[in-house]
């Protein structure tokens, strides 16, 4: 019964979703605005019927129904029901109608957010995004059905893969990270929208820029969040791996960021516009490249799921996206000719073209060394890996040269600068810069790339906490205001510059404690017996014992140790499946603010009188999931809309073709 | 025209790309390259499992050896385990048939060769160097090696009948005939 | 603990079908160790989805990184130890690939695109518009560029203040 009321349901979504791409896009293209009201209940129809698909599966899973042959590949009655919860996005299917309910939530927001607008832009917006919605209710209608009824009917399942249920992060991580990738749809359908109407109006750029700050917000928390399980889960002491699916999450992210950036040059200068058009379709490229290299198999890598149908339908779809995007921004070339240009080389339009130049850099870099295997296969026959070292080499120099822009950007004014202004405004940040270098010296630290990471952090920060404050201090001096709510006012007035240099702070702390972690880890591995300890960095740790345990759904042995001088004992432990031979660790971490104490359980001696460990200090690396609150505070502060109506800005193009409206900035 | 080379350059790296990701399809990417096939087979000297000596490759030249690598912690070896006793019996004239352990306690095998013994030699390999010397990547895997000690191939997974007479036949052929 | 034998069994007879987590070799002294460790970075583990045998706890990268401190501890050079494993799983056990034939486009590539854009950026930005004031461009630095949105008089009124 479940099945056939999901099926149903996804067929359904299927046909909303099918009716509002037609409708949105012909009637759109058309000029007319007659089926924009039909668009939009087709919205809320494929919303519907995605959110009841999605939690008519949870029911299922929850009732343990395995007649429905997802619940049968995942579920299981001894799994703990937060976990049979997550479950639904856990395998292959489940994650694509996950996708599909995240999708119809995105749109649907953006249908209400614009519903006073009655425009053909809002129409060929919907829909190009019900167009998308289209391809994922047919996957999951297809190639990926979760549906399909079972028989006979199984008594129990497999349960999850034992890595899923080991953490609590695993029910925050993939919903975070869903809410980033599919989020991307909703600029790509504006731009879309904006190009096939012919016109890039003011205010679509602002909105095209607001709605991708939001999925960009809910990207970079997932991307650290699934940094963080990897650390605090896999017990290999990392959190980046380079990981094909890894890697596939971290591109779109480099191509927003580049693309909030080059849209500032296109607003003010209205220049770069190829690049920052481009960027957004890109963003949507790579999110489903992304989803492809997770699900179709032909990777190597801990997230890959084994290949199906799913691939080649995935691949029609991306060839599709290429071509439709190449044939748009060619035969719309004429909108996207520069009307400004960059005055000089000394400008913060050029910094922001230099830093696109360096985010695309890197993105190609990381999709190159991710899919170089497969080209050296297909041309050679030779299997090659392209692994951490030559991600960690590459890297390194671009997202110096970006740390630096940071702050360079951020000093330049827009237009033309004053060589010796800028170099007088630059003095106290040298400076800074100077006196971080000689306090990591003095510390005895050495090695050319952190200290450079840490000067460099220490000037950009600088930067960026005086502009910052003196628009405050500004407004202390003049209004006698008090210092908090100078800064609250000041921030108020200039959202988004405040937003993004917080933002920028966040990603200092990110890059220094990622420097940190890295040069400056300690590590130690040995066996001890019961009652001797083991000593890494400053840090002493005493096995004391094993305690044992007995879950529904795992069973654990721990090594009790203890850690010399505080008495803190710690409890890495072996976790032991049914479903693998191999046991997964839990690591042991105690963090502080300078650094982690990681302890990881390696094997244990047969008598029980002895344990082998791998021990790490990490100094820092904390500052890596800390930095989340900086960068969603910046984020929200970035993308909270204006109370006032922006009437210094002149009344959008876009909407000249319809009738008059109001444009305000309510997304 | 600088605007049409960038066009075409956009639309020859995407197919670049799309041929690329097409042609990933049908491999398997987690199968482990292995680099020995027609290589001499590396040199050992193991103690057997039951204490009752060593076992050393170079005294067993001149006839074809056949060398399993298997766990007691992994299925496939079990579910293989009557498949080779039934090769042992039909070919172990022609072809000597050795175990080694890979990655598991001496309590654990002799345990488990108590309840299921095979009628060949056990070897205990301290710590895999053996099968890390072989290219072993999990198990079970099953090398054959020639009379003239030349590794012939790897069979990786659970034999079956069919593929373990296949391989067997194989291995007595000279290397000429052996196409 | 009173209960520990019954739960003893029940883990006993649990764990059977696990690969027992033994103990590898034993870690030289600190600098060979070092070394151990660093070439370790450098190859894949055979069963892993991409680890390094350093940073990988499955057993078969503790049999792998057995074998580097044996060859380490023999006095075999880096080269060796990596042609060693190489001869064996293939390149495919490098985690970075060799810089030879189609390996130079992953090594080379990024680097050339990197170069042309700097070129293409530096050209574009050397074009001097040919209408563009010639004049007053001191007087541009002065009066920052009124852009729509935030930046309103108020914040005209900061850089004029920076500026001093």
């Amino acid at each position: 019964m479940n099945s056939t009321l999901g099926y149903g349901l996804i067929l359904a979504g299927l046909a909303c979703a099918g009716f509002g791409a037609v409708v949105g896009i012909a009637t759109g293209m058309a000029g007319r605005i007659s089926g924009l009201a039909w668009v939009r209940r087709a919205v809320v129809g494929f919303f519907v019927c995605m959110v009841a698909a999605n939690l008519l599966m949870v029911f299922a899973l929850l009732t343990h129904d395995f007649s429905v042959k997802y619940v049968a590949h995942v579920g299981s009655r001894s799994t703990p029901t937060v976990f049979t919860v997550v479950s639904l996005w856990s395998a292959l299917e489940g994650s694509i109608l996950f996708w599909g309910a995240i999708l119809g939530a995105y749109v649907l927001a953006f249908s209400v957010a614009f519903r006073k607008e009655q425009s053909r832009y809002v129409s060929l917006a919907l829909g190009m995004m019900m167009a998308v919605g289209v391809f994922f209710a047919f996957l999951i209608a297809g190639p990926a059905n979760p549906w399909t009824p079972m028989s006979p009917v199984p008594l129990d399942g497999p349960g999850p893969n034992p890595l899923l249920q080991n953490h609590i992060l695993m029910v925050v991580h993939p919903p975070m990270l869903y809410c980033g990738y599919v989020g991307m749809v909703v600029p790509f359908g504006i731009a879309t929208a904006a190009l096939l109407g012919g016109q890039l109006g003011e205010a679509w750029t602002g909105s095209l820029r607001r709605w991708t700050l939001i999925p960009w917000t809910f990207l970079s928390v997932g991307i650290i969040l699934g940094s963080w399980w990897a650390y605090a889960v896999l017990g290999w002491g990392g959190y980046w791996a380079w990981d094909p699916v890894e890697n596939a999450s971290f591109l779109p992210w480099l191509t927003a960021t580049a693309f909030i950036h080059s849209t500032m040059v296109h607003e003010r200068r209205k220049t770069l516009k190829l690049w920052t058009l481009s960027l957004v379709l890109a963003t949507f490229l790579l999110t489903i490249l992304g989803t492809f290299m997770t699900r179709s198999g032909i990777f190597n890598s801990v997230h890959s799921f084994t290949q199906s149908d799913i691939g080649p339908t995935f691949l029609s779809f991306i060839a599709i996206l290429l071509v439709f995007s190449i044939a748009l921004l060619s035969a719309r070339g004429h909108l996207l000719i520069p009307e400004g240009q960059i005055q000089s080389p000394l400008s913060r339009e050029s910094a922001i073209l230099v830093n696109n130049l360096l985010f695309v850099g890197v993105t190609f870099t990381v999709l190159l060394g991710t899919l170089f295997p497969l080209v050296t296969e297909a041309v050679k026959g030779v299997r090659i890996s392209v692994g951490e070292p030559y991600f960690n080499k590459m890297s390194v120099p671009g997202g110096l040269a970006i740390l630096f822009l940071m702050g360079v950007g951020p000093a330049l004014p827009w237009g033309e600068a004053d060589r010796r202004l800028i170099g007088k405004q630059l003095l106290i940040p040298l400076a800074t810069a100077a006196a971080v270098l000689a306090v990591c010296l003095a510390l005895g630290l050495r090695g050319v790339l952190p200290l450079l990471t840490f000067a460099l952090g220490g000037f950009v920060a600088a930067i960026n906490i005086r502009e910052l404050v003196v628009p405050a201090r500004i407004r202390i001096s003049q209004h006698g205001e008090a210092p908090w709510t100078a800064l609250f006012r000041s921030a108020s007035r200039a959202r988004r510059r405040f937003g993004g240099y917080v933002v920028h702070l966040g990603m200092v702390v990110i890059l220094v404690a990622i420097a940190a972690s890295h040069s400056y880890v300690t590590r130690t591995s040995g066996t001890v017996r019961i009652g001797s300890a083991l000593k890494v960095g400053d840090y002493q740790v005493k096995l004391l014992g094993f305690d044992e345990g007995v879950e529904p759904h795992r069973t654990w042995r721990a090594a009790k140790m203890e850690l010399v001088g505080s008495g803190e004992v710690l409890r890495p432990r072996m976790n032991f499946f049914e479903r693998s031979t191999d046991p997964i660790g839990t690591p042991a971490v105690k963090s502080t603010p300078l650094g982690d104490l990681y302890l990881s359980l390696m094997a244990l001696s047969e008598d029980g009188q002895s344990a082998t460990l791998n021990a790490w200090v990490f100094p820092l690396v904390g500052w890596i999931w800390w930095s989340i609150p900086i960068l969603v505070a910046g984020a929200l502060i970035a993308m909270w809309p204006q109370r006032q109506s922006r009437r210094a800005m002149a009344p959008a193009i876009g909407a000249a073709a319809s009738s008059s409206s109001k444009l305000r900035e309510t997304a | 025209m600088s605007w049409r080379w960038s066009v075409l350059l956009a639309a020859a790296a995407c197919t670049a790309l799309v041929v690329i990701l097409a042609k990933g399809f049908g491999k398997d990417p987690h199968q482990v390259p292995f680099m020995l096939a027609g290589k001499p087979a590396p040199a050992f000297s193991l103690q057997k499992l039951d204490g009752s000596g060593k076992v050393t490759l170079s005294e067993l030249k001149g006839h074809p050896v056949v060398i399993n690598f298997w766990a007691t912690w992994c299925g496939p070896c079990k579910v293989e385990h009557p498949v080779l006793d039934w090769g042992y019996r039909q070919y172990g004239r022609q072809a000597e048939f050795l175990g080694v352990v890979f990655e598991d306690t001496v309590e654990n095998s002799r345990a488990f060769l108590k309840q299921s013994p095979t009628p060949f030699p056990q070897l205990v390999d301290p710590q895999s160097q053996t099968a890390v010397d072989y290219g072993v990547a999990g198990v079970p895997e099953t090398y054959f090696i020639d009379a003239q000690g030349t590794i012939r191939g790897k069979h990786v997974g659970p034999l079956s009948l069919d593929a373990l007479t296949a391989r067997i036949k194989d291995l007595v052929q000279p290397v000429a005939q052996a196409r | 603990m009173g209960s520990a034998l019954p739960l003893a069994i029940l883990l006993s007879t649990a764990l059977a079908d696990f690969a027992p987590q033994q103990a590898g070799s034993e870690p030289l002294e600190p600098a060979l160790e070092a070394r151990v460790q660093r070439l370790g970075k450098q190859l894949r583990c055979a069963v892993c989805q991409g680890l390094s045998i350093s940073d990988s706890p499955a057993s078969m990268a503790r049999a792998q990184l057995d074998k580097v401190r044996a060859m380490v501890s023999e006095g075999k050079s880096d080269e060796e130890i990596r042609d060693y494993f190489v001869a064996r799983y293939g390149e495919w056990v490098l985690l970075q690939p060799e810089a030879h034939g189609v390996n130079w486009l992953v090594w080379l590539g990024p680097v050339a695109l990197l170069l042309i854009g700097f070129a293409v950026i530096a050209r574009q930005l050397q074009k001097k518009p040919a209408a563009a004031p010639q004049a007053s461009t001191e007087q541009q630095a002065k009066r920052p560029v009124q852009a729509p949105g935030d930046e309103d008089e108020y914040l005209a009124r900061v850089r004029a203040e920076l500026d001093r």
